[in-house]
């Protein structure tokens, strides 16, 4: 029988399989399988892995993630409040960047693999690894030093400091972001994590203008990736754009995946990749929640019809609200899996 | 003036803040009205950075945070010396959605609002829906603006559905337009509809018209 893992693995190296590789990121849902609150549900490990488990099992999708919620990051830095929704991902709660002075005061955690924060992620991939290690490719996500920042301070006030503020000061906090990056990427890469999604808004065209970008983004996504290298790490900008940087990134980087916007044209973006990595396609998945049946499957023809064309990609799915009804998601998925069948010509 | 406006939008798509302010110094200096300053350089760059935003939608939202605080700033500053007080627009309330705590989308449409010479009362992050409405009725605004960057926050019980049915209990809806922004909305431009919003807004630079057009509707 065909993992998820050896989809994966054909995908990457554009040799055959039965079908292209669905990503669904489905993480708050974890709580809904299991019948807890949010709250409840992120404060332990175990419950985390068994949902991810579960939901795997019951969809039939191709990942598992060890990924709690973002605002995890915040708490390795210091951040000692999380506010929980009951219907959507954690917030955080208290900036720990206040003033410039504070960025000259934080402290990088010297291991991340023993910070009392990372105990139920850790306990999480453990499990995954025993459960499923080798089968399926477990996710973790870890934020690029350009994109930290914003929850340490607040994307207000880094966009401030980004922009008009002392450049020592920018490139201090910058410098302490990275590093974190180096060591937080290590510490998941030893838990066992295959697939390293290197999730970089703040540092996406959509987000600062081309010139900065390449003189500021890509210098520091080389700081923070070259000393730990590209093994599975899959870039990522949160739903931003990224087909006008593609060859930049990767003449200058070289990473496996690129996991586009839902507003990246597919075909486009495959076509800058060359076959030089793995093309992810998003879809859309805030649509999903209203659209119908005949919607979803349309959308999802549309996208493979892209992409699936040469093989080397991927189908995935980009914050999967809450409220998306089950069917919805089934739908997609018996979609992804009908139209992303690799049979005949696509072998 | 040609060049002055050449050189100042320039400066705002570089997302050059000291260069776009070195340019009004010096036009100042060199004696161009305060009046033109604003409504001939500042308020046309924002009008060509929207026109960038729907032509090509090759503008980052560095360069509209800029070109916001900068406008603001340099509205500001130019009002004071006016040689008559320029009559306010109208008033807006601002603030994010119960729940969320992302403030970026409404500081740049502050900015934007100030140099169409629109009053705008921020309450900050994380707002109840009960203070939307009492806000804005106290300060007599036209218009609500939700802003909010996850979905949940955005189609949530206590937010922007909770705003609309207060106004609708308070009688109030021919009085107050609600105006929604934020990531889900780009992602699903029906989403406004949902939350029962009078209209939303692309980009902070799109919203600033959209509201100048609720307020002038809310007056009529």
């Amino acid at each position: 029988m065909i993992s998820g893992m050896d989809r994966l693995v054909a995908a990457a190296k554009g040799e055959t399989s039965d079908r292209v590789p669905v990503f669904c990121n489905l993480i708050d849902q974890g709580a809904k399988e299991l019948g807890m609150t949010i709250e409840e549900y992120y404060s332990n490990g175990e419950y985390v892995a068994e949902a991810q488990l579960r939901m795997r099992e019951k969809y039939g999708y191709d990942n598992l993630w060890g990924l709690f919620y973002v605002g995890k990051e915040a708490e390795l830095m210091g951040c000692g409040k999380i506010i929980f929704a009951t219907d959507g991902p954690p917030n955080v709660g208290q900036m720990i960047l206040k003033s410039y002075d504070d960025i000259d005061r934080l402290v990088v955690p010297q291991d991340i693999s023993s910070h009392p924060a990372f105990q139920e992620p850790l306990k999480c991939l453990n499990i995954l690894k025993k459960e499923a290690g080798g089968k399926y490719p477990v996710c973790a996500y870890v934020t690029a030093s350009m994109t930290l920042p914003a929850i340490l301070m607040g994307m207000e006030k880094w966009m401030e400091l980004l922009l008009t503020g002392p450049a020592a000061v920018r490139d201090e906090l910058l410098e302490k972001c990275s590093d974190f990056f180096k060591k937080e990427i290590t510490a998941y890469r030893n838990a066992g994590a295959d697939v390293i999604i290197y999730a970089n808004a703040f540092g996406s065209t959509d987000f600062v203008p081309m010139r900065m970008f390449q003189e500021l983004s890509l210098p520091w996504m080389e700081r923070d990736l070259k000393p730990v290298g590209t093994d599975g790490v899959v870039y990522y900008c949160g739903g931003a754009r990224m087909n006008a940087v593609l060859g930049q990134v990767i003449e200058r980087l070289g990473l496996g995946t690129y996991y586009l916007s839902p507003f990246d044209d597919i075909a486009e973006g495959k076509k800058i990749i060359g076959g030089r990595g793995l093309t992810c396609g998003v879809i859309n998945d805030i649509r999903l929640i209203d659209w119908s049946k005949e919607e979803i499957r349309s959308e999802v023809k549309r996208m493979m019809d892209a992409g699936k064309p040469g093989r080397k990609f991927l189908f995935g799915t980009l914050v999967m609200p809450y409220v998306i009804p089950e069917e919805n998601i089934r739908a997609m998925l018996e979609a992804a899996y009908e139209f992303g069948g690799l049979g005949g010509d696509d072998k | 003036m040609k060049e002055i406006i050449a050189a100042y939008n320039e400066a705002i798509f570089d997302a050059n803040r000291d260069r776009a302010l070195k340019i009004i110094r010096e036009a100042v200096d060199n004696g161009v009205a305060p009046e033109d300053i604003v409504f001939k350089v500042v308020v046309p760059a924002l009008e060509v950075m929207m026109k960038g935003v729907s032509e090509t939608r090759n503008v980052s939202l560095a360069q509209h945070f800029l070109a916001a605080q900068i406008a603001a700033e340099v509205t500001e500053d130019m009002v004071a010396r006016f040689r008559k007080a320029p009559a306010v627009a109208g008033s807006v309330v601002i603030g994010t959605s119960q729940g969320d705590f992302h403030g970026l989308g409404k500081k740049i449409i502050s900015g934007c609002l100030k140099a169409l010479m629109i009053e705008v009362i921020d309450l900050g992050l994380n707002v109840p829906p009960e203070r939307f409405v009492d806000e804005a009725v106290a300060h007599g605004a036209q218009v609500i603006a939700i802003s909010s960057m996850m979905v949940h926050t955005a189609l949530g019980e206590n937010g922007c559905l909770k705003v609309r049915q207060i106004l609708k209990q308070r009688g109030l809806e021919d009085k107050i337009k609600v105006i929604v922004g934020g990531a889900p909305y780009r992602h699903d431009p029906n989403l406004y509809k949902v939350v029962r919003a009078d209209a939303w807004a692309e980009d902070a630079i799109t919203a600033g018209k959209v509201i100048a057009g609720l307020i002038k509707g809310v007056r009529k």
